[in-house]
């Protein structure tokens, strides 16, 4: 919506919005990329250096987990 | 809506599952809508057969209107797959341009003081959406009269009819440049708030996503009716919120401030007639 997302939890109705990067990364979230392949596309995408794409990653990673958006393995 | 809105008179349940009706409350059930107003008045609504309305001791016939055109009309059209929305509406460059917002967030005032800009009412109080076409919005024009506190009137300058009831403080009002009677694709819903300054801007985003999902007190009804999966229902809201323009009108409440915030919004009305 207009460059956002917008992600609803099935399980309690409660809903969330994702812009910029984390819209990205949100997008390259697909079931098949693990923590290093989602920060090497992400990097690719924005030519950016991974490492320097690191920290924002894992800290929205983590917020998603927090908010049962996100499973890892 | 015509034929699902005619009334009868006739007994009525107290109740369309246990237990019965308080004053003042409603029941949904299926295709059927019951409200009790205040007393023994009932009003009945089955798909397919209209309105029955039963006016025992303590009924107040001259809130009866008030009802019909109010939740009873809502709940009509929730039940029929139209979404009822708390707004006023102006037309112009054949579309439909809605002000929408909490009870005296100034709607009718506003959408009062555009007909002396030359700009025909669409509705007063709720707008009706047809949702059927999934690619378009469509308006259904207005059912209900324009009502006008006494000092709006002074403001706008509309003409005055005859008192809305004994118990509401509140006159029908001739909109000055006439109404609209056809449907026509919705334009815009602006949402009135109130700030220090008069600006309009666009609502964007996850933003508008919360703007449908914000209880509103005709669209409340709508979600009632409406079965399905909570996935269904936020693909239908999510639907709305991509399909539904929006932008909001801040403007300082003060009266010697009204008129600046109608020219603004004429003029933003009239240049959207160019997009």
């Amino acid at each position: 919506m207009d460059d956002e997302i917008v992600v609803m939890r099935l399980d309690n109705g409660s809903f969330f919005s994702l812009a910029g990067t984390a819209a990205a990364i949100w997008r390259l979230i697909d079931g098949s990329r693990d923590r290093a392949a989602l920060l090497s596309a992400l990097a690719a995408q924005y030519e950016e250096d991974p490492r320097r794409l690191a920290d924002d990653v894992d800290a929205l990673l983590t917020q998603l987990q927090d908010a049962r958006l996100l499973e890892r393995d | 809506m015509e034929s699902e809105t005619r009334v009868a008179y006739g007994p009525v349940p107290r109740g369309l599952f246990d237990p019965a009706l308080d004053e003042l409350s409603w029941q949904l059930l299926g295709d059927r809508f019951l409200l009790r107003g205040e007393g023994q008045h009932f009003f009945h609504y089955r798909k397919g057969e209209g309105i029955t309305i039963e006016r025992g001791p303590g009924a107040d016939a001259s809130e009866e209107a008030l009802w019909l055109n109010g939740s009873v009309y809502s709940a009509i059209a929730s039940l029929n797959g139209l979404l009822p929305v708390h707004a006023s509406a102006v037309a112009i460059g054949g579309r439909v341009f809605a002000f929408t917002g909490p009870a005296g967030a100034g709607k009718s005032t506003l959408t009062a003081a555009l007909g002396a800009r030359e700009l025909p009412m669409f509705c007063d109080d709720t707008l009706v959406l047809d949702l059927a076409e999934p690619r378009s919005i469509t308006c259904l024009p207005g059912h209900k009269r324009l009502k006008l506190r006494e000092d709006a009137l002074e403001m706008t300058g509309a003409r005055r009819e005859e008192k809305v009831s004994c118990t509401v403080d509140k006159f029908f009002a001739l909109p000055a440049a006439g109404d609209v009677g056809e449907p026509l694709p919705l334009g815009e819903l602006i949402f009135l708030e109130e700030g220090s300054e008069t600006s309009i801007a666009p609502i964007l985003g996850a933003a508008r996503f919360a703007k449908v999902h914000e209880p509103n007190s005709a669209t409340w009804l709508f979600t009632e009716t409406q079965s399905g999966t909570r996935a269904e229902r936020f693909a239908h809201l999510g639907r709305l919120a991509q399909q539904i323009p929006m932008a909001r009108f801040m403007r300082p409440i003060a009266r010697d401030r009204f008129g600046e915030g109608v020219t603004l919004m004429t003029e933003y009305l009239r240049q959207k007639l160019a997009e």
